[in-house]
């Protein structure tokens, strides 16, 4: 079904990204590409789907066969009529602002008959169980919710090949679960699927092989058995997460507590007119890392965006110390990394990011170097913060946090779509500054994060 | 009737947007806009668009007082100028129009420029150029927050470094711009964009009659519009 022979692909005036690749996948196979980050997983999905170096221009050597044919003769439609591309964050690959127009789109631009695209668009619908978001807006939908629409809007047009690039970088464990039965019904009908994925373990009832790419290369394959069986400082050194289900540790529960550095009491939010959360209750004191955890669209970040005063909270306290404070007064206490660090930086390089604001001086220059080498952002000092992949980008974010000075810092999700690595230096920068006195709230559904640096757990809206 | 059937089909879209920008435009009576602007309350209400509806009314109304008090009782504005109050109400026809051509499902309006051998090109760009605006706006507002959260809409530091905060706004959506830009084409490109000959729609329907008496009513309202108020 799916065939590289020997491909070798160099974005243009960049450095060979894939060499000497060589993989043959069947139809109703599971192959799941894994590694550190920025080692070509992605670009190697783009080879398969065509959009390199057909979109993304680039040197394209050895030859991509799909069910025998060779992708260099078949035009962009033929390949995505053929290949279905889930890509990480799915409200980027939207075109309508609803779920009907947004399913039927890809048969709209295959040309498929107003009837065919009716009987494709509902019957899919129906199959992925979206019935009941049909009168929603998508930019309202939860982010399990937008990226099952993603996938019924490639799977109604019918491709047998499906290539996902890190689906679950937004999801949490419940959304994770429920990828993992639709690409299992995937599977089982017959199509081949190519994952690059960092979270392993909700694929290990799925996949057939994992594949570890390095610099470029596939240097090595795993069965799911022999993933399983790696020691943790294996997996560690190769840059991985864990490939079986790790349970969220058990930590203390993050109660109200009085005089605390931030403490809720009884709070709640609603958003025109729909309740976001109501009655919740937590404290953190500094030295403590918090995990915020809860399902998608439970409203952790609503939560984070009160303590930090871009929101308000419609109902309860909201305590600094014990002291009540104003929403704009808030900001000065409170750093927010948010999950989306598209519009985040400002600057036209990493170094003056980190500086921005800070007074020029010896010592904040020094803290600012120290920060930058300890999450390896130094030798990316001057470029822009845009040219950066998501993994530094969640780095400098964390940096930027670091050095603003303020005594509570919230981080949304600052593991996500991260390899075993990023993961290792972002828990132990947390926990360091928690060391330094900082009060640190971390809203994640990474059990691991939570294994290597938090103290305490919240989870609003239950478990 | 549904509210998805209750919206005019895309040919009268198109046909409320051209007339609406050249009665604006061609007006020798700029004041007599609100004529076109109570045709366009009307093509909404036929639509049941009526939260849109009562948005735009909301803004044309505020907008119309700001002008009367300005005209009759000498208000001065302390932010906006005068200007500005006068732009907008003018304006505010072509955003109604807009607003009615951009929500029409996007399936739809390709569908149609396909039928009229509109090139592939110019298709997935205006698919581009719909998409883009409200995923900017979406953009728009996470940079906001993000300004708030660094510090840099605080009145001293705007006042102060008025250029830098036009360049911290300037340059980030620029270089959203292109981001957005590019993975929506990509997104277009791996779902067969491309794909030659015809294309049909999801929404695709032949046109109603009230389709037909819609744009025939509109696009003789506004030649009224012009020949009674004179042209430019």
């Amino acid at each position: 079904m799916i065939e590289l022979e020997n491909v070798s692909f160099a974005y243009v005036g960049e450095k060979p990204c894939v060499r000497g690749v060589n993989l043959k996948a069947a139809e109703g196979e599971c192959v799941v590409l894994i590694g550190r980050s920025g080692n070509g997983k992605t670009t190697l999905t783009r080879l398969i789907n065509g959009l390199a170096p057909y979109y993304y221009e680039g040197t394209l050597g050895g030859t991509v066969r799909l069910g025998g044919t060779d992708l260099a003769v078949m035009p962009q439609w033929e390949r995505a009529k053929r290949v279905g591309c889930v890509f990480q964050d799915p409200k980027s690959q939207f075109f309508s602002g609803e779920l009907t127009g947004e399913v039927a789109f890809a048969c709209e631009n295959l040309g498929f008959s107003v009837r065919e695209i009716r009987t494709r668009t509902d019957g899919m619908i129906r199959a992925m169980g979206l019935g009941g978001l049909r009168g929603t807006p998508l930019d309202r939908l939860s982010s399990g919710e937008k990226q099952k629409v993603a996938i019924a809007s490639v799977r109604a047009a019918g491709p047998r090949i499906f290539t996902f690039d890190e689906p679950t970088a937004n999801l949490d464990e419940e959304s994770a679960d429920q990828l993992s039965e639709t690409l299992g019904a995937l599977k089982r009908k017959g199509h081949t699927l190519v994952v690059a994925e960092h979270r392993l373990s909700w694929l290990m009832e799925i996949a057939d092989r994992f594949l570890y790419v390095d610099d470029g290369r596939i240097v090595r394959e795993f069965s799911p058995r022999e993933l399983r069986a790696l020691s943790a400082g294996e997996a560690a050194q190769l840059g991985l997460r864990r490939p079986h289900e790790t349970k969220p540790p058990l930590l203390p529960g993050a109660d109200y507590r009085h005089g605390a550095a931030v403490a809720v009491r009884q709070a709640c939010c609603a958003l025109k007119g729909k309740t976001i959360f109501r009655d919740v209750e937590f404290s953190a004191f500094p030295g403590e890392v918090v995990a915020v955890t809860g399902r998608n669209g439970k409203g952790k970040t609503t939560l984070a965006k009160i303590l930090c005063g871009l929101r308000r909270e419609s109902g309860g306290s909201v305590l600094f110390s014990g002291e009540k404070i104003p929403p704009r007064k808030r900001r000065e206490r409170v750093f927010y990394s948010a999950n989306d660090t598209n519009t985040q930086f400002f600057t036209p390089s990493v170094e003056e990011e980190v500086l921005l604001l800070l007074p020029r001086r010896e010592e904040n220059l020094e803290r600012a170097r120290e920060t930058l080498r300890q999450l390896g952002l130094f030798e990316h000092r001057t470029r822009h913060p845009a040219t950066l992949s998501g993994g530094q980008k969640q780095r400098l974010s964390l940096a930027c946090a670091v050095l603003s000075g303020r005594e509570i810092l919230i981080f949304d999700e600052p593991t996500s779509g991260l390899d075993g690595g990023n993961m290792k230096i972002i828990s132990g920068v947390l926990g360091q500054q928690a060391g330094d006195g900082k009060t640190v709230l971390v809203i994640t559904h990474d059990p691991e994060l939570m294994e290597a640096c938090c103290t305490h757990r919240f989870s609003i809206g239950g478990e | 009737m549904g509210k998805q059937d209750a919206g005019f089909a895309a040919p009268v879209r198109l046909c409320v947007f051209a007339a609406t920008l050249l009665g604006v435009f061609l007006t020798g009576g700029t004041e007599r806009t609100w004529i076109i602007a109570a045709m366009l309350f009307l093509i909404l209400m036929a639509q049941k668009a009526w939260k849109q509806c009562a948005g735009f009314a909301v803004f044309y109304g505020i907008l119309s007082l700001l002008l009367y008090l300005i005209r009759f009782h000498g208000l001065r504005m302390a932010v906006f100028s005068e200007f500005h109050v006068f732009l907008f109400w003018w304006m505010t026809p072509v955003f109604m129009a807009a607003w009615n051509l951009v929500s029409t499902p996007p399936g739809e309006l390709s569908a149609f420029f396909a039928r009229v051998h509109a090139p592939t090109g110019a298709i997935l760009g205006m698919l581009v150029i719909f998409r883009f605006f409200p995923t900017m706006r979406a953009e728009l507002r996470g940079l906001r927050e993000s300004m708030h959260n660094r510090g840099l809409t605080g009145p001293a530091q705007v006042l102060r470094h008025p250029g830098n905060t036009f360049e911290y706004i300037l340059v980030p959506m620029l270089l959203r711009c292109l981001q957005i830009s590019d993975q929506l084409a990509v997104s277009a490109a791996a779902r067969g964009i491309d794909t030659p000959g015809p294309r049909h729609s999801y929404y695709e329907r032949k046109l109603r009659a009230r389709d037909i008496l819609a744009a025939a009513l509109y696009a003789g309202g506004i030649l009224a519009f012009l020949l009674t108020g004179g042209i430019k």
